[in-house]
């Protein structure tokens, strides 16, 4: 159920991104999983403490976001819509694959012959009146409301995130209007990456991830953004919660292995009987 | 006099890919014939691909349900051992109607969405089959695989030759849905929806049709290869570097272009064929993600298009 909130965060920093940009980022679960892998070697094998690493992933994946900005956004952004959607898949799935294959060779190589990427609170569980509460759970969740709270008040009330709201809505609009599609681009990407790949920190507080996820993740971001309806942030909310009460259901009663069956299944049925989604109007 | 020249050209290719078998070393044809089976599904790929810029990432769950279809039929049907030489056949004729009929079956909800989300939701078409693969497993093997009786395997040349076959008739489908009105429809369609059903086009239907059209060369190329392979495991059949590699294919080639698809599969799987023999300290995998940055930022319309010098 925590899960759910950081599955509508990954959804809606891709769709964020996906409406403003029209780019396809294939790698972004890649990314979640790298930023995973950031914080398991900054603690794990580095010894920093949680915060710190925390920190150590969101200040390399700024930068990450600015360099993927200008390698795959910046260069195609003038182009038309259809040939940034298929220049995005192919570049962004040759990332994704480069770097999980990187990724898993060497973590195997001088890390740890089994890569898996997880981490651990010192404190697992917290007493309030009795009621014992998992802290990772929790923390989690407070993470996932928290992000969604900033991303929620930049795009409302900072002047790149009316741009950016700007751009999704009407793209040639905006342009007319004098938004600077680069600029806005570059500070969804820096934002966006770095809350992905802090995403896959605290992802991994409870589930460990390993190398080869990261193109599932990414579907499920999708699969949130669909379900939820496109373009509604209380859609991908609702979505992501949805999708973390069906893992935790599926795993309670069916076995882990069939939750990504749920979760497609899922998204057929609404596709067939709701195209719209759950909370979206017009498409 | 430039048409003659081209139909010269292409009967001397496949007068050199007929006798291939019998010059070529066991381990080229092999190649070759891989290349065959991902022509054929990168052909597939294009009816929806570049008749009606639909991206569908999912070609390679056609390829891979089939494969498995083929497989189980001949493991498990207790009626394949009385057969013998015939439950081929039959496996065959269980494995290609099914993948058909999943085709028409899943357009239902993936035509409910274009652009970007439909390209991901079909690439959740092979992963539904990966994860039903290995969580059912005294079906399929699971993760150990299945393996197909020997007495079933095809020798080499045969396998090479069904596989030649089949990329021709996959390429030949596609040209002759160029010149059809069902062609024409699909254009219609790719332009603009609303004005094409207008007219009388029906969306659905003719995307449904395009689907079932694309699944069947791609099913027949799966039982071929499970077949050939006589042990599946769904990385080599369902995983993710194989059944994106036809996509890739066509995109390298040009989609949208007959011959595409077809110059595309020399070059990916020239590239690739390469890695091998080169025997580099880095995977190949990540040499081969890092081509794709290369080829998909600097030649977004393929090498057809930078050939024909009609660009986008």
């Amino acid at each position: 159920m925590t899960l759910g909130g950081v599955y509508a965060l990954i959804a809606f920093t891709l769709s964020v991104a996906l409406a403003t940009t029209h780019v396809l980022n294939v790698a972004h679960g890649t990314l979640m999983v790298l930023g995973a892998a950031l914080a398991t070697l900054l603690t794990r094998f580095m010894g920093l403490s949680l915060p710190l690493s925390v920190l150590g992933v969101a200040g390399c994946f700024a930068l990450m976001g600015l360099l993927f900005d200008a390698v795959f956004v910046r260069p195609i952004l003038h182009k038309s819509r259809e040939t940034i959607l298929i220049t995005s898949i192919v570049a962004t799935f040759g990332l994704a694959l480069a770097m999980e294959t990187l990724l898993g060779f060497y973590w195997a190589r001088w890390v740890d012959p089994e890569p898996s990427f997880s981490l651990s609170l010192p404190a697992p569980h917290i007493e309030v009146r009795g009621i014992v509460l998992s802290t990772q759970r929790l923390l989690i969740f407070a993470y996932a409301v928290v992000a969604i709270g900033v991303f929620h008040l930049v795009l409302k009330h900072t002047p790149v995130g009316k741009a950016a709201r700007a751009l999704a809505q009407d793209y040639e609009g905006a342009l007319i209007v004098g938004v600077n599609p680069r600029a806005v681009s570059r500070a969804i990407y820096t934002l966006g990456v770095s809350f992905t790949a802090i995403s896959g920190a605290f992802y991994v507080l409870t589930v460990p991830l390993d190398p080869y996820q990261g193109i599932w993740l990414t579907l499920v971001a999708l699969i949130v953004v669909v379900i939820g309806g496109v373009g509604s942030l209380p859609g991908a909310l609702l979505g992501g919660l949805l999708l973390g009460m069906i893992q935790a259901l599926t795993v309670f009663f069916v076995g882990s292995g069939w939750s990504p069956i749920m979760f497609l299944l899922v998204l057929f049925l609404i596709l067939v009987f709701r195209p719209q989604g759950l909370l979206g109007g017009r498409r | 006099m430039r048409v003659w020249i081209g139909w010269a050209l292409l009967l001397l290719v496949l007068v050199g890919l007929a006798l291939v078998p019998m010059v070529l070393t066991r381990d080229l044809v092999t190649a070759l014939f891989f290349t065959f089976i991902f022509l054929t599904l990168a052909a597939n790929y294009d009816v929806l691909g570049g008749f009606l810029r639909h991206i569908n990432l999912g070609q390679g769950a056609f390829f891979g349900l089939a494969a498995y279809a083929t497989a189980v039929v001949l493991t498990r049907a207790p009626w394949s051992p009385k057969l013998g030489a015939l439950a081929v056949w039959v496996a065959v004729g269980v494995a290609i109607p099914l993948t058909a009929i999943f085709a028409a079956l899943v357009a239902y909800p993936l035509f409910q969405v274009r652009g970007p989300y439909f390209a991901v939701i079909t690439f959740g078409l092979v992963l539904i089959l990966q994860q039903i693969v290995l969580n059912t497993s005294r079906l399929s093997g699971g993760s150990y695989g299945v393996t197909i009786p020997a007495r079933y395997y095809p020798s080499l040349p045969t396998a090479y030759y069904a596989g030649l076959a089949l990329a021709i008739g996959a390429v030949l489908i596609n040209s002759f849905i160029a010149r059809s009105r069902l062609g024409i429809a699909f254009h219609a369609l790719r332009d603009s929806e609303e004005a094409a059903a207008a007219i009388g086009i029906d969306p659905f239907r003719h995307k449904q049709t395009a689907m079932v059209i694309a699944s069947v060369p791609s099913a027949a190329a799966g039982c071929i290869f499970a077949l050939f392979m006589g042990h599946l495991y769904m990385e080599t059949v369902l995983g993710t570097d194989v059944t994106l590699l036809p996509v890739i294919i066509a995109m390298v080639g040009g989609s949208g272009h007959v011959l595409g698809p077809v110059l595309g599969a020399v070059i990916v799987r020239g590239l690739d064929i390469g890695l091998v023999y080169a025997a580099l300290p880095v995977p190949n995998l990540a040499l081969y993600g890092l081509m794709l940055v290369g080829i998909g930022l600097f030649l977004p319309g393929g090498i057809v298009h930078v050939l024909t010098r009609k660009g986008r």
